[in-house]
């Protein structure tokens, strides 16, 4: 497996040792999240006349779900605007890693150090998602919830609290992050381990200690790396690298496999089915039942939905690891065999989350002219393109590209599979344990075939 | 400066002074000569309709609309006025100036169907000043001629299996008396009505009852003009056809909701749209009965009120147009010529 | 060992090249006049989903029985917007073989933008060869690529 350094770059090096690029992103972040959130509070409340709609759920989805998590993983992490404001309050400065600043520093409550709350945190925006997609208001009062949350987190424990245990989104961009050909690790562990101050952990005049509450030099998956490069910025050996590298290497790296992240991964693969069906099928009737809040047929749905992608799918998915042992005779405990296979999901689940974006957005891409013209539908027109009508994009070519995602998802999920298979090689033949888990994930790829091609 | 102090100028400038910013052009309003803009926001009539719904202006004074949607897409026209309705997208601005020149109460309202009670979309303009001459408003034709609206109007003839025709009747050659073909003889008598005293005349006498219909049909079509049949099609599909069907059966996209009482009104009205294709019905009607519904509304059905909105000249086109539901074509020429 | 992947990777490959490149059957019946009436409400069409042959002469008459709603067809690009009781049609020669969206195109409500329905043209070959393909790659993960 190779790897580059991108830091050997000079150019490269500069831009990331020095906060103001990533400083100006993440205030133009900052300000396009501010004006969501008036535009939502303000605007018209026509979903695809408003800033906030489009903004947010047209343009940074298109960007995150096509762009920043395959390419980059954690890429938007780096930039994000949303903890932002409470990390400066933290730090009392907003460029310098000065550390006179507010906030109790409370450590984060052990029992739930994990991704727990991240995936009741998803569940739950999920079943309002409907309504989050298309009011304005909602938009507004969610970017809002998650602004207040993440200021008050800031205050209250230590570092980044919120991005690491909260943030609905951060969890799986954490999962997919995996697959991405960017990694952050150090050039030489043996230099961690010799030098004695840790300042990559603890900060120093040069930078904040890792906010994310990981040690660099034990950094082997991207999952909790966000990216926010203070550790290449505070070592003083210049032993950070951010590393070019083949794509997916972390989840061939059997250590650290949990089941909160196994449940991620399938909780984001049953939520893309879910969404696939709900919004982009032609049943209208499960449009008004995810739509309706509060209504009967709207506790169906959501109850639905918790018990597809809590109980359905894992469920599903631990009998067909269960088969597997069982043709394979291995001796492998099932919660392990389930924990490890359900890594392999991850390329699968993000596969079905880029086709699922696909369609949606280039289907809904030219909303974004009017808005930039005309963000609150006020009746602006600052660029010339208020009129601009809607046409979808890309219409006869969108639906081979599902394909060719959907498909190379399932090679890469498959070739993991048996990568993970592998890994216990001596204690039980690959074919009969991986089998099963094949036929798993070929019954998922077929049906989000059919639901978004057929 | 110092990187930290350009920091705080940047983040200040991003994220509070521009969105301060641009709600500040809002409060600040669209500047513009002489007169402030009106801003009309659109929504379902369920969820609000009109905000405002009451505009008062003097006689004469420019108003200038901003007018948006909220949700789906309406149209906006005021009722007795040369005003060119214009369309009210979702989330876009229609801009729209308009002069009234009357004083009085003028009713505007949408003219896209936006739901069952798209019809109680609806707002006042009042136009205050000095009446320059005295109220010239007739009252209408079916009250001076007492006709009670709500009185059952079954037709006692109906013509045969085929629907009468104005072609044929104008093909026999049998020439209709005067008093018949005025505009106040055809406004005050139904076709049934007409059947019969037609039956009566000794011109008649070797006419089929059939034949008697066609000219019944006849002196309809020879007060229906074609510019007035089509001004009248016109207005029965952009207003009518959604709850009395676009075949006139009373069958329109809208008729399902009204029978679930998805459309509000009274309970003991019948919210069935009428089905101008029923002959018993339409044959026992005289068409300033028929002109009346309309201006008058179905009381309590889900049937609007036309009379604010439509002119006397407007209702007479659209009741020309009923008849075709009834007569067919409108053809008053032999096949040749006169 | 290296002869061996390259075998393997024959043995998925070469089929996974004649799905993916053998030529699509054209439809053989006589093209037909269809008429279809759909009608749309927030936020659905009714039917959703139409079948129709290649090469049939398709009017899609659009019966809006709510507020305004339109109708675009996904690859073939055309759209027809009807207001309620004014049905409007959309006439045209369904060529093009697969299954494409139809999607509401003017504003009609919240959730308009997942206003979605489905005509579908002749066979969905790319399903087909999508399914194919996708048991190619799942066997091809059982078997994998290195002893």
């Amino acid at each position: 497996m190779t790897r580059r350094d991108l830091t050997h770059f000079r150019l490269i090096k500069t831009v990331l040792h020095r906060r103001g690029p990533q400083f100006a992103l993440t205030a133009l972040a900052l300000g396009g999240f501010v004006l969501a959130i008036v535009s939502g509070l303000a605007g018209t409340p026509v979903g695809s006349r408003n800033f906030g709609i489009v903004a947010v759920w047209i343009a940074w989805w298109a960007v995150l779900m096509l762009v920043a998590v395959p390419l980059f993983g954690r890429g938007w992490c780096s930039i994000c605007p949303i903890p932002a404001p409470g990390d400066w309050l933290q730090r009392g400065a907003l460029l310098q890693p000065a550390t006179r600043g507010l906030g109790l520093g409370r450590r984060w409550p052990r029992a739930t150090r994990n991704m727990w709350l991240q995936n009741a945190a998803f569940a739950v925006l999920a079943l309002f998602s409907v309504v989050i997609l298309t009011q304005p208001i909602v938009t507004a009062v969610v970017l809002l919830a998650l602004l207040f949350l993440a200021v008050g987190a800031s205050l209250i424990f230590e570092r980044r609290a919120f991005c690491r245990y909260l943030c609905p989104v951060g969890g799986f961009v954490g999962l997919y992050s995996q697959l991405a050909p960017v990694e952050l690790r150090v050039k030489d562990r043996a230099v961690c381990a010799a030098d004695r101050q840790k300042s990559c952990y603890t900060g120093n005049a040069a930078g904040c200690g890792c906010p994310w509450l990981v040690y660099p030099g034990a950094l082997e998956k991207n999952t909790y790396c966000g990216l926010c490069l203070e550790c290449l910025r505070t070592c003083p050996h210049d032993n950070i690298a951010v590393n070019w590298r083949s794509v997916g290497a972390d989840l061939l790296q059997p250590r650290g496999r949990r089941l909160d992240e196994a449940f991620k991964a399938l909780i984001m693969l049953g939520s893309a089915i879910v969404y696939a069906a709900v919004m982009l099928g032609p049943w209208g009737t499960l449009k008004s039942a995810a739509y309706n809040i509060g209504s009967g047929t709207w506790l169906i749905y959501a109850l639905g939905f918790l018990a597809f992608v809590f109980v359905v799918l894992p469920g599903a998915f631990l009998f067909t690891v269960h088969a597997g042992r069982k043709l394979a005779r291995s001796a492998v405990p099932l919660r392990r065999a389930f924990v490890h296979f359900a890594y392999a999901l991850i390329p699968l689940g993000l596969a079905a989350w880029v086709a699922f974006t696909l369609s949606f957005v280039f289907a809904n891409l030219s909303y974004v002219w009017p808005v930039l013209s005309d963000p609150m539908g006020w009746g602006w027109d600052l660029v010339g393109t208020a009129g601009d009508s809607w046409t979808p994009y890309l219409t006869q070519v969108v639906p081979a590209l599902q394909t060719g995602v959907l498909l190379g998802g399932l090679l890469w999920s498959g070739v993991t599979v048996r990568r993970i298979a592998l890994e216990g090689r001596s204690q039980h033949p690959v074919f009969p344990l991986t089998l099963p888990v094949m036929a798993f994930c070929l019954v998922i790829t077929l049906g989000l075939l059919g639901l978004l091609v057929g | 400066m110092n990187p930290e102090r350009t920091a705080r100028v940047l983040v200040f400038a991003l994220a509070l002074a521009l969105p301060l910013g641009v709600l500040l052009t809002r409060w600040a309003g669209i500047p513009r000569q002489g007169g402030e803009w009106i801003e009309i926001h659109g929504r379902m009539s369920d969820d609000g309709g009109w905000t405002p719904d009451e505009i008062t202006v003097d006689v004469g004074e420019v108003l200038h609309l901003r007018l948006t949607s909220d949700d789906v897409v309406h149209g906006f026209a005021i009722g007795q006025s040369n005003f060119e309705a214009v369309d009210v997208m979702p989330g876009e601005v229609t801009q729209a100036t308009v002069t009234l020149e009357q004083p009085g109460r003028y009713v505007f309202y949408c003219t896209r169907w936006c739901g069952v009670n798209h019809w109680r979309m609806r707002g006042t303009i009042d136009v205050r000043g000095e009446t320059s001459e005295p109220d010239t408003a007739m009252s209408p034709l079916y009250q001076s001629l007492g006709i009670d609206l709500e009185a059952p109007h079954p037709a006692d003839v109906a013509p045969p299996d085929d629907p009468p025709s104005s072609h044929r009747g104008a093909n026999l050659g049998v020439p209709i008396p005067d008093r018949f073909l005025t505009a106040a003889y055809y406004r005050a008598h139904s076709p049934g009505e007409t059947w019969h005293s037609l039956r009566a005349e000794a011109a008649a006498h070797q006419l089929t009852d059939e034949e008697v219909w066609d000219l019944v049909a006849l002196v309809w079509a020879s007060n229906a003009t074609p510019s007035a049949i089509e001004e009248g099609g016109r207005l029965y599909a952009s207003n009518c056809a959604a709850c009395h069907g676009e075949r006139g059966a009373g069958d329109g996209v809208m008729a399902r909701a009204l029978a679930n009482g998805a459309a509000a009104r009274l309970e003991d009205r019948d919210p069935s749209p009428a089905n101008f294709t029923d002959a018993v019905q339409m044959l026992g009607a005289t068409p300033a009965l028929l002109q009346g519904k309309i201006i008058r509304g179905g009381m309590g059905t889900g049937m609007p009120n036309w009379g604010p909105i439509l002119t006397d000249a407007e209702t007479w086109a659209l009741v020309a147009y009923l008849w075709r539901f009834q007569f067919g074509p409108a053809n008053t020429g032999p096949d040749t010529a006169r | 060992m290296q002869t061996s992947v390259i075998g393997r990777i024959a043995l998925f490959g070469l089929p996974a090249l004649v799905v993916l490149l053998a030529p699509t059957p054209s439809g053989s019946a006589e093209p037909s006049e269809r008429i279809i009436r759909i009608e749309a409400s927030s936020f659905a069409y009714k039917p959703a989903l139409i079948a129709v042959a290649q090469g049939d002469h398709i009017t899609i008459e659009l019966v809006a029985t709510d507020v305004v709603h339109g109708l675009h067809v996904d690859g073939y690009d055309l759209s027809v917007t009807a207001d309620p009781g004014q049905t409007q049609r959309l006439t045209f020669v369904a060529d093009r073989q697969g299954t494409f969206r139809i999607r509401c195109s003017v504003p009609c409500g919240p959730l308009h933008p997942f206003m979605i329905g489905k005509l579908k043209v002749g066979t969905n070959w790319l399903l087909w060869r999508a399914v194919a393909l996708a048991l190619l790659a799942a066997m091809a993960g059982v078997v994998g690529f290195r002893q």
